[in-house]
């Protein structure tokens, strides 16, 4: 494994992403500032804006630092150069991984702080569960795409996602235990939101095993 | 560098694939032999599909043969061998720059991998191809795409060239700018390229040795001043009904009416005494060019795997 030629990739990718990182980055604090004022109406707005950011950037990360390698023939002019394919794979799955978390980690810890100062303290509790869904989706995505390097399969897995985060959000929310978190102004942990941050866990540390496996195995670079 | 030897010649060679094949589901590399010595211009033939392509990217290591051993400036090729395309200079006219970025950008980026980069022969290559470094890669023609890509390999010094069809497509002007600047890199003895085309007359200007390939296998490899030697093509009036005698390397090419038109492989003097016979009369014995003589052997293995 060369480091050098892998902070290289790195930096490229994080070069040539800067644009729509930034804007990731700014609507995602903006959905989330939003999220976070007193009227219901415009925090639900808010709530809504930090879910599409998070997703739109999910799926656009991977569609252009991953696929659109194949799609637009630049994968050639980066296999001719001297790096491996565990070079290539670490390299790429580390940037699209990093320009994901960089809006999710600013819009979840907007969120967390915001809570935490209006009092609400209780949101804490599934905020959470919430984020580490979405980062879940992402790595399913980004399996996907490694695995098939198919633009329409990870749109299929996309808008699977998606549908699974509106049953995950109705039915989190129809827990009784939840539903009292939620309503409190004191923090604690329900044991359903632990087991669900478990299994969420569970599926991006599988979802990124299999991603850096498939990537190293494959025998055809382009 | 550990070096590697042609064993029937002892010359040093710079690349080899032995007994490479490689199968996808409706194509087949078969069996390819494919030596290239040090410090020559090898050309590699063959129409459209043929497996050219196939052929180099094996050579780069970017696909994986089923069988075979391949090495390149003595080194054993495979995916995870980056320090083999350290010295290796690969060129595909399906490769892309990105687009929205400059070709000092690019410059810059691949400046960064390689340690042998030689920054004022990068600056004159701009200067000979009419470059400019601040030029978005998204706004370039073929050609200055073309041009920018072979800067970004010269520039690295690589001792071995591996240029997939990188005239194609290319005016006459920006073609033979880049045909000179292959001529300069080769009148270093110690640096080698092999050059895939179809266009024969490009592969004939700059070869020293030539490979034709048809159909994912090789067809015929030898010298080009060889090739030229050894192919004739003679025309000959004899009776419609005349057959050609069982020389070694001949093929009938055309016949109409009493003309026969023959190709020879294997062109020796005494060839013309072996087809003298009553009623035949030899009109002209010419020699062929590389197309007629490439055209001619693709048909000759085609004919022979179909027989």
């Amino acid at each position: 494994m060369n480091l050098k030629a892998i902070r290289i990739l790195f930096l490229k990718d994080l070069f040539l992403s800067r644009r729509h990182l930034f804007a990731y980055f700014v609507g995602g604090l903006a959905a989330s500032a939003l999220a976070c004022t007193p009227n219901a109406t415009l925090a639900f707005v808010g709530f809504i804006l930090v879910m599409t950011v998070a997703i739109a950037a999910g799926i656009h990360l991977i569609g252009t630092l991953m696929l659109a390698e194949t799609t637009d023939q630049t994968r050639l002019f980066v296999m001719s150069l001297p790096i491996s394919l565990l070079d290539y794979s670490i390299g790429k799955i580390s940037v699209v991984l990093t320009t994901y978390l960089i809006p999710w980690t600013a819009m979840f810890t907007c969120l967390i702080m915001a809570t935490f100062v209006m009092g609400k303290q209780g949101n804490i509790a599934v905020l959470p569960a919430i984020f580490l869904f979405l980062l879940c989706a992402f790595m399913l995505q980004l399996v996907t795409a490694v695995v098939s390097e198919s633009v329409g399969w990870t749109i299929c897995v996309m808008v699977g996602c998606n549908v699974g985060m509106n049953v995950f959000l109705m039915q989190l929310f129809a827990n009784a235990e939840v539903a009292e978190v939620v309503k409190s102004d004191v923090l604690f942990w329900p044991n359903i939101v632990l087991q669900i941050i478990g299994v969420e866990l569970l599926i991006i540390t599988v979802a990124l095993a299999t991603a850096v496996l498939f990537q190293t195995r494959k025998r055809d670079l382009i | 560098m550990t070096t590697e030897l042609d064993s029937s010649t002892g010359t040093e060679l710079a690349a080899s694939m032995i007994d490479v094949s490689k199968s996808y589901k409706h194509f087949k590399l078969e069996n390819i032999h494919l030596s290239v010595q040090r410090g020559t211009v090898a050309g590699l033939i063959g129409p459209n599909g043929a497996g050219k392509s196939t052929t180099m990217r094996i050579l780069m290591g970017l696909v994986q043969p089923d069988t075979g051993t391949v090495t390149a400036l003595g080194k054993s090729i495979s995916s995870s061998e980056a320090a083999a395309k350290q010295d290796i200079g690969y060129f595909s006219d399906d490769m892309q720059l990105y687009k929205p970025e400059s070709i000092g950008w690019h410059m810059q980026f691949v400046r960064s991998l390689y340690p042998t980069w030689d920054e004022a022969y990068a600056t004159q290559l701009l200067d000979r191809f009419g470059l400019i470094s601040h030029q978005i890669a998204k706004g370039l023609s073929h050609g200055q795409r073309v041009k920018a890509m072979l800067l970004l390999i010269l520039a690295r010094r690589p001792k071995l060239l591996i240029l997939d069809e990188p005239t194609n497509g290319l005016d006459p002007v920006a073609k033979h700018e880049i045909l000179t600047e292959l001529m300069r890199v080769v009148e270093d003895d110690s640096r080698t390229i092999l050059y895939s085309s179809h266009n024969t007359q490009d592969v004939e200007q700059i070869s020293d040795s030539i490979t034709f390939i048809d159909r994912g296998r090789v067809i015929a490899s030898s010298n080009r001043d060889e090739f030229l030697e050894k192919w004739k093509r003679i025309k000959l009036h004899a009776p419609e009904t005349w057959k050609a005698p069982d020389v070694e390397g001949l093929r009938l090419e055309s016949c109409h009416r009493n003309l026969h038109v023959l190709s020879f492989s294997q062109f020796r003097d005494q060839v013309p005494t072996q087809l003298h016979e009553p009623g035949v009369v030899i009109e002209a014995v010419d020699t062929m060019t590389l197309e007629e003589i490439f055209v001619s052997s693709v048909m000759r293995g085609r004919e022979g795997s179909q027989s």
